[in-house]
């Protein structure tokens, strides 16, 4: 039998006035908008953490060829994802900005709750990559210009290209030159060297890895450059992807 | 008592019955979830350094082992009790749930959904990069460290709870979902809940060969690839939505206005 009761209710309907479903429809609105914000946070932030998270984790990982090459390729999934979800469903061109916004409150909880309290690096040494700008510029380019190829092509070629300018204000410190017994290293190899990672060797850091050690001065815009190439084409697929996760099929018992 | 009390009282009931939103068993079971998260942070940053650096050290059995097989079986036990007691009291009647109690059991669905997120964010999000930090600093010398035994064997299996509560109330009580199987709510649970298996592929790795923690190692791409289908969350809320503007047709014009 049923459970149901109509008490309140006229026959047949769900709300007994506006009133009380304009409010909840209000409550119920934020209560899903925090659901989806949480559940972007946790998957976009393993997926990132386990990408790039190396790189993204440590000021001596932060280096000129990796980290600006993996990082934006690896971020725009959950970025065209998101948007392709809130923009087909909800004409919302803010996506990209939300999943990184959720990315970094992740990520800035954990930096200073045990990277800093648990097990006891100082910020500098564990401060995540800055998204958010390009988050607002995949946004911009979605919103101006309505389209979804326009926004792979021209979006995220700047995506590609934002990430070392705008995390280089606070990065640039960290490159500064330092002679340390003989020995030629940035600062931020400094701080990494004081501070050691012994599950983390020194040999399975990846950084400025390359043969043509004499192109060095270059290798930011040939990686951002690259970066910015792939992460167009990952925007394509994870459009789709973001579309595929947003179907609301439903399935035979007897299909599973 | 008089009747007249006896009356009123009777009205305040019926009215607290016929109340189509109570969100306040979600909220209280995410501030339970958050004491106890807190409570175990801080176990763990006392005992972490304290008791959980040498497997082979009788404080390490007390401490942190105990621990473990503490916590396990109580998953286990939950994870049964809840996907039992809502299949128990399933309705048996699906086609005829009046539209006012589909509303209300949407909305409470909605709160099952906000628990899931919440131990979602626990789960993925905190524990998951503080396991980072720990096992990046400090040498392991089992697989049940202090981190992996808060991160995979609790938080983990928590979220997978709270899935699997929030599947089977839809499965049992509300029509959309109890007459066919939603794909995208199907992919949202079992997708995450693939994350625990996979720690299978992760300890056999790291055991046989790779004791170093490379966070972006191969070996851990299998946590991403099953993470990715948390975002079939988009799915699901599309279509309790769907159902929600359904049942409320009449007040479009009112909810557009907004």
């Amino acid at each position: 039998m049923s459970i149901s009761t109509e008490a309140g209710a006229p026959a047949g309907k769900a709300w007994k006035s506006k009133e009380e479903f304009l409010g909840c429809v209000m409550l119920t609105d934020w209560i899903l908008l925090v659901v989806l914000f949480a559940v972007v946070l946790g998957s976009f932030h393993i997926h990132y953490m386990l990408l790039a998270g190396d790189w993204d984790f440590w000021i001596d990982f932060k280096d000129r060829r990796m980290w600006p090459t993996v990082a934006p390729i690896v971020a725009m999934c959950f970025a065209a994802a998101v948007q392709s979800f809130l923009w087909q469903k909800f004409r919302l061109p803010i996506g990209a900005t939300v999943a990184c916004l959720a990315l970094l409150v992740g990520e800035w909880i954990n930096r200073y709750d045990n990277f800093w309290g648990w097990t006891f690096f100082p910020i500098n040494l564990v401060f995540p990559s800055a998204l958010i700008p390009m988050g607002f510029w995949l946004d911009v380019v979605l919103m101006m210009s309505g389209s979804w190829l326009v926004t792979a092509l021209v979006g995220s070629m700047g995506w590609g290209l934002l990430f070392y300018p705008i995390n280089w204000p606070v990065l640039a410190q960290y490159h500064q030159s330092a002679e340390i017994d003989g020995v030629l290293l940035t600062l931020a190899d400094l701080i990494g060297f004081n501070y050691v990672r012994t599950g983390t060797p020194e040999y399975i850091r990846m950084v400025e890895r390359g043969t043509l050690r004499t192109f060095g001065k270059d290798v930011v815009p040939v990686a951002a450059f690259f970066s910015a190439f792939i992460s167009m084409l990952i925007y394509f697929l994870w459009w789709k992807i973001g579309t595929w996760f947003s179907n609301t099929k439903y399935i035979d018992a007897d299909e599973i | 008592m008089s009747l007249t009390t006896e009356k009123a009282a009777g009205s305040v009931r019926a009215a607290e019955k016929d109340t189509i939103v109570n969100y306040w068993p979600a909220y209280w079971t995410m501030i339970c979830l958050f004491v106890f998260y807190v409570a175990i942070r801080i176990y763990e940053q006392y005992f972490g350094w304290k008791a959980g650096l040498d497997s082979f050290a009788p404080e390490f059995q007390t401490y942190w082992l105990n621990l473990m097989w503490t916590e396990l079986p109580l998953e286990f036990i939950a994870f049964c009790g809840i996907g039992g007691y809502l299949w128990k009291t399933r309705d048996r009647n699906i086609d005829a749930v009046a539209p006012r109690e589909e509303m209300r059991r949407l909305l409470t669905l909605i709160g099952w959904l906000a628990i899931y997120a919440f131990t979602v964010y626990w789960g993925a999000s905190y524990f998951t990069e503080q396991d980072g930090t720990w096992h990046q600093t400090v040498i392991r010398d089992t697989d049940f460290t202090p981190s992996h035994i808060l991160e995979f064997y609790l938080s983990y299996p928590i979220y997978i709870i709270a899935g699997w509560g929030a599947f089977m109330y839809a499965r049992t009580r509300i029509p959309q979902f109890a007459k066919k199987i939603s794909l995208p709510f199907l992919l949202f649970f079992a997708g995450p809940f693939m994350i625990f298996p996979n720690i299978g592929l992760n300890e056999w790795g790291h055991t046989f060969w790779f004791m170093e923690e490379l966070f972006t190692a191969p070996l851990h791409w299998g946590f991403v690839f099953f993470g990715w289908f948390a975002l079939a969350v988009f799915g699901t809320a599309c279509q309790v939505l769907d159902r929600v503007i359904e049942l409320s047709k009449e007040y479009e014009q009112d909810a557009l206005s907004l």
